[in-house]
């Protein structure tokens, strides 16, 4: 009976600290939490760099970079806000900067560059292929300006809803609806001029 | 997760049901049937979840401690920043102020750069005084140095070089 009971009392260990506790704790000093904290979000903010970057280097160089600004900047935290929120704050903002500049760079170079696809044939249904889509992605959304590109990518990967996005960004409900209402048109219109195949989807709408 | 039929049967354009979003996101054959509905699910179809960094999660934990470390050690980390932009601006504001307080008052009370009275008294002429001629100089530690006149019968200038002359020679 007590070796039972030992096993239903929660331990210290079994028990998770949640994100609040753990930055409590690492605000006292102990980078030990602050190792389980970025091992906690490292895929969940990786997968969102990589979403918005779309280079799988430059993703991991600025999710690190996050996670440094994290450090440095913990004491900045107010828990009445929820921690992943503020968290994709600093994620979008870090990932907005490097698009931008990188941007800046590309402009000149890809301004002419026009992905042509020989493979598919129009006469057949079109059947998607899911290796493709991130390759089409990356292609189509590279006109977005980074904001809107970020909020596509939150509303329509991550699934996070305008309000939780208005909140990450620091903007109104409404400016997320109307990028996100302006990243849709211009990557219907990039689908027509890049990847036909892919745009007849839309055109059966 | 929800089965191939439930799925067809329950899909509609635009859902955001997490179950439908989690089958598609799963199933090659029900994305062709979902995008021929709904051709904005085949970039929902990617998905965000969770990816795993190059190289693994803890190569990258382990990049990021390092790093940390560095800087915690550099004295960078919970180090409070002296310069802010803020403090910068209020001094500036401040600056601005005591200025142009400083110009007002000026201008208000009509001052003007006094030029220095002129007078019609000469300038002081310098006291000049004429020091004894040495017409004959001997000394062993001298050093006594003729430079040639210019011209013929001008001044013959000779230095003498003795630290037992007097200082106003």
């Amino acid at each position: 009976m007590a070796a039972v009971l030992r096993l239903m009392i929660p331990t210290k260990e079994s028990v998770d600290p949640d994100d609040r506790q753990l930055v409590e704790t690492i605000r006292g000093g102990d980078a030990d939490a602050f190792e389980l904290l970025v091992r906690r979000k490292t895929s969940k903010v990786y997968a969102l760099c990589y979403r918005i970057i779309g280079n799988a280097e430059d993703a991991k160089d600025i999710s690190q970079l996050v996670f440094l600004k994290l450090w440095e900047n913990l004491g900045k935290y107010d828990a009445q806000y929820a921690f992943d929120t503020w968290l994709y704050r600093m994620v979008t903002n870090v990932a907005i900067d490097f698009m931008r500049n990188r941007q800046s760079r590309e402009n000149a170079v890809n301004s002419n560059l026009r992905l042509v696809k020989t493979s598919s044939d129009p006469e057949q249904g079109v059947i998607v292929q899911r290796k493709e889509i991130e390759t089409v992605f990356h292609e189509v959304s590279s006109v977005l300006s980074p904001k809107q590109k970020t909020i596509f990518v939150m509303n329509q990967m991550d699934d996070m809803p305008s309000s939780e996005i208005a909140k990450v960004l620091g903007c109104r409900e409404s400016t997320v609806r109307n990028h996100l209402f302006n990243a849709r048109k211009a990557m219907q219109q990039q689908l027509e001029k890049r990847f036909p195949e892919y745009s007849r989807l839309w055109r059966q709408r | 997760m929800i089965s191939c039929r439930d799925f067809r049967a329950g899909f509609t354009a635009a859902t955001a049901d997490p179950k439908m979003l989690e089958h598609v996101r799963g199933c090659d054959l029900c994305l062709d049937h979902a995008a021929a509905i709904d051709p904005d699910i085949v970039f929902r179809a990617i998905g965000g979840g969770e990816l795993v960094p190059p190289g693994g999660v803890d190569a990258f934990v382990d990049d990021v401690m390092r790093q940390v470390r560095v800087r915690s050690a550099a004295n960078v980390v919970n180090v409070p920043s002296r310069f802010s932009w803020r403090k910068l601006s209020a001094a500036a504001a401040m600056a601005a102020g005591v200025t142009g307080a400083a110009l007002v008052y000026h201008y208000e009370r009509g001052t003007r750069v006094i030029p220095p009275p002129v007078t019609d008294r000469p300038a002081v002429v310098a006291n000049l005084t004429t020091k004894p001629v040495v017409e004959t100089y001997e000394s062993e530690n001298a050093t006594i140095v003729e430079v040639p006149a210019s011209e013929p019968g001008g001044a013959q200038v000779v230095m003498i070089f003795d630290e037992s002359l007097p200082s106003d020679l």
